[in-house]
């Protein structure tokens, strides 16, 4: 079965090339230049995800989110120009997948396409609950944490912070999303603890903390999990 | 500045010193009837007369002159109590008396005349000079606009009023008929002192049409005031209100003086006005030479790697068929790093723009040092497939006020630069520790708390490269002071940093905005260390234990910012 995907983007060429490159890799696709018509699309071909450029001339994007989400919890990659983009962060708090900045590559595209892909319907089926990755293995269920042959000891609230990571691994994390749901919602200006904690899970996770290979910072977003192996 | 008036009412003591003198004659003439020659007393009444036309009006001296020579035939001249004559020496005598008199005032009052217009001339000399002095070299004449004022007033005794332009504004060009004649002063000009809806038109007008108003001036001669024009060279600057006393009444010469100081203050206010449109004109010009050279430089920068894709694409386009696989494979990576290295060029370019705006805003947050490195290392690798960079951090740092994405911009330009300009087998080291704050060295000897007293983050990135010339070191930071330079007396930079300048002017850039200042030290055996210092705020309180939501289990987590274990 093909995978449709609905790509909205305004400029004519990187939409182009994009499709060329994603009908390569086997995807059906959807283009809209505008979000009207990425509206009109999204309720007529039920895309199995979207890839969502911000700036669009008639909107920011929150509408198509919003419509996707009641429908179907249809994956959204967001596509931003700058970096520090304060609407690519209230997508991504608003439950977007992920995100890639422009210029981007096709390689880190297919990859941030997969992992979205992975996580499609999570909150209808189970959720994802055992990660591995190199030495790393994540049992959410059975709360267990095995490094090689250790089993490193986590606090709760360690063991909170990188179950939240799992439910989303590969894929970005905010920092408010990850405050609310590890410490609650009076809790999202927080950030601190954020570093504390994560600083302490690198500690016991990470070959060389200062070197992370899992937990991954992005910075002014929020963290990665490494995506699992295979 | 002279205070007197310049036009002295005749003091009122000055009667009564005639009145005196008379008196005293009188006196002395009837002590000496019968001893001396009715000559001689005749003599003593002349030098009376004399006297007296000191110090009253011309006329009155002559009157009290012709009195006295009739109050004097009457009395002494025989027949005695009548006004006849017996003898003709004594008519002569009369006669003669009587001319020197009217003689003696007028001569006397001619001469007080002139010494009053010389102490006049002196004193509206001694008013232009010292307001000339005041204004010379004055960057602000409209600070002595007050004292132009006070002069003004004391000319004619009434309060006078000023109107100025401020010297931001437009001057107003001769004659221009601009159209705001409203009885409120405009946005551009200052009112000094007090003037009614109909003086302020009036004031208004004598700016626009740049000619004096009032008595003796030729226009609205019935006003009861002066308006003067202050001039400068080919403008008018402002105007004053100069009222009169009486109605209709205006000595030119005061009107002339008046204009004087006015002039004097209308150049000044030119001459401001001029300095700071040539003060503007220059700065208007240094900013273009600037963005030029700007701009020059980041065509340069963005060109380079321009022409590698072009020619990479441009081969792959038009010779994709004849190339082997393994060159249309190397081709297709040029493309790919030389994209790479102008995306950064552009981010850089942006950010730089954006830190050079003011008021710029910082996503500040508590940020940790390791992680902000980590992720440095994790981009470098990509292009660090040595593994030649290496990170070293101080344990247990604490945690930063900053902006993650600046600060990793920061990070990952120096360290891209490393990498490029050093060896391909020497280190690059990216280096956090706290500096101890040193306590300053203050004379009384007791520690002050300020900036500098607080604890600081030292973060540097070290390579063993050939290092920059000493007289590089801080001109590297400029973005169009790059490399191959026209510069006359420093040697020309090692030619192989293309893109240094905005790089590194960026990273400067934004240790500014975090308070910091990017430094660049030679280090001991070779190569150089890019360094700055962030202060390091005063942490956040930690997690507490029950801030865990839904947490059974006690946590058992040490509260502060000091990691448990």
């Amino acid at each position: 079965m093909t995978l449709e995907v609905l790509l909205v983007e305004d400029d004519r060429e990187l939409r182009t090339t994009l499709r060329d490159a994603l009908q390569v890799e086997g995807y059906g696709v959807h283009t809209a230049a505008s979000l009207s018509e990425a509206q009109a699309l999204a309720a007529n071909t039920a895309p199995d995800l979207v890839i969502l450029d911000l700036g669009l001339p008639d909107g920011d994007g929150q509408t198509l989110l919003e419509q996707l989400r009641q429908r179907r919890n249809t994956p959204v990659l967001v596509v931003s120009a700058r970096q520090a983009d304060g609407q690519k962060i209230a997508l991504l708090d608003a439950g977007a997948d992920d995100y890639l900045v422009k210029p981007f590559s096709i390689g880190e595209l297919l990859a941030r396409m997969r992992v979205a892909l992975r996580h499609r319907g999570t909150n209808l089926q189970a959720s994802i609950t055992h990660y591995q990755s190199g030495q790393l293995t994540i049992d959410l269920a059975t709360h267990r944490v095995q490094l090689g042959d250790d089993s490193p000891h986590l606090t709760p609230t360690e063991f909170k912070l990188l179950a939240r990571l799992v439910r989303n691994a590969g894929q970005v994390v905010t920092h408010r999303q990850l405050l609310t749901d590890v410490w609650g919602p009076e809790y999202t200006e927080h950030t601190h603890y954020l570093r504390l904690y994560m600083g302490q899970l690198r500690a016991k996770l990470e070959a060389d903390p200062a070197e992370p290979q899992l937990l991954l910072t992005e910075p002014g977003v929020g963290y990665r999990l490494q995506e699992p192996d295979a | 500045m002279l205070t007197r008036p310049a036009l002295a009412p005749r003091p009122r003591w000055q009667p009564l010193l005639a009145a005196a003198a008379w008196v005293l004659a009188w006196l002395a003439l009837l002590l000496l009837d019968g001893h001396v020659d009715l000559a001689n007393l005749a003599l003593l009444l002349v030098m009376a007369s004399a006297l007296a036309s000191v110090w009253l009006p011309v006329s009155a001296a002559v009157a009290a002159g012709v009195a006295s020579v009739l109050a004097f035939n009457w009395t002494f001249v025989p027949p005695r109590n009548s006004f006849a004559v017996d003898l003709h020496q004594h008519a002569l005598l009369l006669l003669a008396m009587l001319v020197v008199n009217a003689l003696v005032a007028v001569l006397v009052a001619g001469q007080r005349h002139q010494a009053q217009r010389a102490r006049q001339h002196l004193r509206e000399a001694e008013q232009l000079r010292s307001l000339g002095e005041a204004l010379r070299d004055t960057p602000e004449p409209l600070a002595h606009a007050a004292g132009l004022r006070d002069t003004m007033s004391e000319l004619t005794g009434l309060q006078a009023t000023l109107l100025l332009q401020k010297p931001g504004s437009p001057a107003m060009p001769t004659g221009s008929a601009a159209a705001s004649a409203g009885p409120a002063p405009a946005d551009s000009e200052l009112l000094l002192g007090e003037a009614d809806a109909d003086e302020l038109a009036g004031l208004q007008h004598c700016l626009r049409q740049r000619h004096a108003l009032g008595p003796g001036t030729g226009r609205h001669d019935e006003l009861a005031a002066w308006y003067l024009p202050l001039r400068g060279r080919d403008s008018c600057h402002g105007a004053a209100l100069l009222r009169l006393p009486q109605h209709g009444q205006g000595d030119p010469a005061l009107c002339r003086h008046a204009q004087a100081l006015c002039d004097q203050m209308g150049q000044a206010l030119q001459r401001v006005r001029t300095s700071t449109a040539e003060a503007q004109a220059r700065e208007q010009a240094q900013l273009q030479a600037v963005r030029n050279a700007l701009l020059a430089a980041i065509s340069h920068d963005f060109r380079t790697p321009l022409a590698t894709m072009l020619g990479a694409a441009s081969s792959l386009q038009e010779q994709g068929e004849r190339l082997a696989p393994e060159q249309r494979r190397r081709l297709a990576d040029s493309l790919v790093d030389e994209i790479g290295q102008l995306a950064r060029l552009a981010d850089n370019t942006l950010q730089l723009a954006r830190l050079d705006a003011p008021g710029v805003l910082l996503q500040r947050d508590w940020e940790s040092a390791e992680e902000i490195v980590g992720e440095v290392l994790r981009r470098a690798r990509r292009r660090d497939t040595q593994r030649r960079v290496r990170a070293r951090l101080e344990p247990d740092l604490p945690l930063l006020r900053c902006d993650a994405l600046l600060l990793t911009q920061l990070l990952d330009n120096l360290v891209d630069n490393a990498l490029k300009y050093s060896p391909a087998d020497s280190p690059v080291e990216i280096l956090v520790r706290r500096q101890p704050a040193h306590p300053a060295q203050n004379p009384s000897g007791t520690p002050s708390v300020d900036n500098s007293q607080k604890e600081r983050l030292l973060i540097a990135v070290r390579d063993r490269g050939p290092g920059v010339p000493s007289a590089w070191r801080e001109r590297i930071f400029d973005v169009f002071q790059r490399g191959e330079a026209a510069s006359t007396d420093t040697p020309p930079l090692d030619s192989a940093r293309p893109g240094a300048g905005v790089g590194l002017a960026v990273c400067r850039a934004i240790a500014r905005a975090h308070g910091g200042e990017l430094r660049l030290r030679a280090r001991g055996h070779g190569g150089c260390s890019f360094e700055f210092q962030l202060e390091i705020d005063p942490p956040p309180a930690g997690p507490s234990a029950p801030a865990a939501k839904g947490d059974g289990r006690q946590w058992a987590g040490g509260a502060g910012s000091t990691a448990p274990a």
